[in-house]
């Protein structure tokens, strides 16, 4: 009975430090991914390639799809 | 006196009298403690180890259509600093590098903190807070920090949790993405989707369970089962399409930063669903910078101007009350109606066609088509503006839409100035995403859907509901009458008032808009002039697939202030983005064709060359090209030289000759 209780209040400890974690690695997450989501914006991407004189196309890409001979 | 047995026995039942009592006291208080206020204090003492503890629901996340996370929540992080618990050594060898480590992160100068945590220490301050709001990367870095990096015992490096709605993309689209908060009456402040979707879906419930205190400042759960279990809140999938979204927002700002411009918003529209790709809302703060602050395309009715000229030529066609080759005379510029004078920029048009008057955008034009014919019966035309949902809202789902305005006869602002005024868009007021639901009507055909933000709201993968388009009107005007106005709105770019906007590689269609605004006061107005320029359309012109407005308030007007120098530069660059950016693709027969003696020489070569490194091989018909390719790719270097061109006759070394280096081999060939 007493082990058993014990034992409960250390899994509790666990659950609360493990939680700690999972909001931890969350946040870690959120941050990386606020981070990519902003550098991977067009507008951002635009301004870093201008000083290397790249320019957004003005015409579209050409996609040439072949239709295989039977 | 004499100690007789008597006088022994009246103490004795007198001492057990008061013992008695005092029993019966003790008795009956005991009564009182465990029946009549037992309760109370078996609550009392169950308060004080026992506690019910809320178990929060996470609040679901918000995605794009591409399911880039628009808003979720995250915990962000308080630190501050016990100045008492540290040792005097500690304290004295670690402060200094930890107020250096401290002025760096934050910029502040090292003295001025070392100062706040010294008095702090002296004061004994057990909780001195440093820094608000730290993600938790730069929790862990300020966490690493001399001194703090001991702990919370020995550093005294103390911190609280506290759950923020973030904001990944930032500023962009913030007001339309939106948020809820609840303040302590618990009310709920509730913008953009975020807000309008909170209660139904992203909230979740929270759940309860009943802890019994264990020490450590834990407490352990009494039973297995929660109370009442908690519900995760759904994450909803919203139209916004990130890529779009970000053009729309940078060249709105750039526009408004250009035109000094108080405040615009730009919306994209998916023709044929009227899911929202793209809504930017920019206002201007003190300092002159542009933020996201209100959602003016939905909760802002002003006066169209211009861009309602397509509404009432729309409704003048479909009537057949005129035709788009009907003359109107727009004299000089300037005419009076009732009195009152309507002005056109510029010199006047003089006579011109109905079709002619709109790609120009004359008042006069459009006052005149609407009066002569309607005046006699203005019911007539607001019916059709009526038929057309024009005087109702949408009913969008993000909250506050704005009420548009159709004054009729009987109203305060009706007068028989009222009907030429509304052609020309004034004396009237819409909300931008009003406008635009009904260009993009156009371009759908004459079908009228409601703009919408929601797709689909999901647990985890599994949907749990999926939205689809919610068709407001299901044919505006007759097919005619559509094709009649679409050319109008194309020649608008081609040599109209958008002309400015042409462009010859993509193709978009649209009505510029250039609005007076606070003119209430004239002599005011006229000092200090005041406009909204605006831009309505869709593209491609042939088979739509986005409609768009752009709407910027109160442009500095020594900058410009026309709809198309203003706010037609957005829609070109959204234009122009949607366009670069879907492939054209170009379908064309294969030319391969499988030919036998094709494969026989490349079988033949391949053989040759993977057999014969040193030895010379027999060429004798092979293709010229072939065999010197062959040759030259031998390990011995060799000198070749041919003679003619066509395939090999005969070779100045035989075969099976073992090959020396700078040899030259002779080809004869036919």
């Amino acid at each position: 009975m007493i082990a058993s209780a014990h034992s409960a209040d250390k899994k509790v400890f666990e659950i609360s430090r493990l939680s700690n974690e999972v909001k931890e690695l969350r946040s870690a997450f959120v941050d990386g991914r606020s981070k990519l989501m902003r550098l991977k914006m067009e507008s951002t991407i635009v301004k870093k390639v201008k000083e290397k004189g790249l320019e957004i196309s003005t015409n579209p890409p050409k996609k040439i799809k072949i239709k295989a001979q039977e | 006196m004499a100690t007789t047995e008597t006088n022994i026995l009246n103490r004795l039942y007198f001492v057990a009298g008061c013992m008695f009592v005092f029993a019966l006291a003790v008795v009956f208080k005991l009564c009182t403690i465990q029946f009549i206020d037992g309760d109370k204090y078996r609550a009392m003492a169950q308060k004080r180890s026992i506690k019910p503890f809320d178990i929060p629901a996470n609040r679901g996340n918000v995605y794009s259509a591409d399911g880039s996370l628009l808003a979720t929540s995250i915990p962000k992080y308080n630190v501050g600093i016990d100045a008492v618990t540290s040792s005097e050594k500690n304290f004295k060898k670690y402060i200094k590098p930890l107020c250096d480590s401290l002025s760096v992160f934050t910029g502040k100068s090292s003295g001025s903190i070392e100062q706040k945590i010294k008095k702090a220490r002296n004061t004994k301050d057990q909780y001195l807070l440093l820094l608000r709001n730290l993600s938790y990367s730069e929790f862990i870095r300020v966490r690493s920090f001399p001194l703090f990096e001991l702990g919370s015992i020995r550093g005294g490096f103390v911190y609280d949790q506290t759950t923020k709605r973030e904001h990944p993309m930032g500023g962009i689209a913030e007001r339309s993405i939106g948020y809820e908060r609840k303040d302590e009456n618990g009310y709920y402040t509730r913008v953009g989707i975020d807000g309008a979707f909170g209660k139904d879906y992203l909230r979740g419930e929270n759940g309860r369970r009943l802890k019994q205190r264990i020490g450590k400042g834990e407490w352990k759960p009494i039973r297995d089962a929660n109370e009442i279990e908690p519900k995760n809140g759904l994450d909803i999938y919203t139209t916004i399409d990130v890529n779009i979204q970000d053009i729309a927002h940078h060249s709105l700002l750039g526009q408004l930063e250009k035109y000094e411009a108080e405040h615009g918003c730009v919306v994209v529209m998916d023709v044929k669903t009227g899911e929202i790709k793209a809504i930017s809302n920019l206002g201007r703060n003190k300092n002159g910078k542009y933020y996201e602050r209100l959602n003016y395309a939905v909760g802002e009715s002003h006066e169209p101007g211009s861009t309602f000229k397509v509404m009432a030529m729309m409704a003048a066609l479909e009537d057949k009350v005129i035709d788009t080759s009907t003359v109107v005379d727009t004299k000089n510029g300037r005419k009076m109606f009732y009195g009152r004078p309507i002005n056109d920029s510029g010199a006047g048009h003089g006579k011109i066609s109905a079709a002619k008057a709109l790609e120009v955008s004359s008042n006069i034009g459009l006052a005149t088509i609407i009066d002569d014919n309607y005046k006699s019966n203005p019911e007539k035309f607001l019916k059709r503006l009526r038929a057309w949902r024009l005087d109702k809202t949408l009913g969008v789902s993000i909250i506050g839409e704005g009420e548009p305005v159709i004054p009729k006869p009987g109203d305060k602002i009706w007068s028989r100035n009222a009907l030429p005024s509304m052609a020309y868009g004034y004396n009237m007021q819409l909300t931008p995403l009003q406008t635009l639901a009904f260009y993009n009507a156009i371009a759908n055909n004459g079908q009228l859907i409601k703009p919408r933000f929601l797709r689909a709201v999901k647990e985890f993968d599994r949907e749990e509901e999926v939205f689809g388009k919610e068709v407001l009107v299901n044919k505006l005007c007759s097919d005619e009458t559509l094709a009649k106005i679409k050319d109008i709105l194309k020649n608008i770019v081609v040599r109209g008032t958008g002309e400015r906007l042409y462009s010859e590689t993509f193709s978009m269609a649209g009505k510029t808009g250039t609005a007076r605004t606070d003119y209430a006061n004239y002599e005011e107005w006229r000092k200090d002039r005041k406009y909204v320029s605006s831009f309505a359309g869709y593209f491609p012109v042939e088979n739509p697939k986005y409609s768009c407005i752009v709407v910027i308030h109160k442009p500095s007007t020594e900058v410009g202030y026309y709809g198309a120098d203003v706010s037609g530069p957005v829609f070109k660059r959204i234009a122009q983005k949607i366009y670069t950016d879907t492939p054209l693709i170009d379908e064309i027969q294969s030319v391969e064709y499988e030919n036998s003696v094709v494969i026989q020489d490349f079988e033949k070569f391949n053989l040759v060359s993977n057999t014969y490194k040193t030895i010379m091989p027999d060429l004798i018909g092979m293709p010229a090209m072939d065999a010197i390719a062959f040759l030259e790719n031998m390990e011995v270097d060799v000198k070749v030289k041919l003679n003619g061109s066509g395939v090999i006759k005969s070779q100045s070394i035989s075969k099976n000759i073992k090959l020396k280096s700078n040899q030259t081999i002779v080809l004869e060939a036919s």
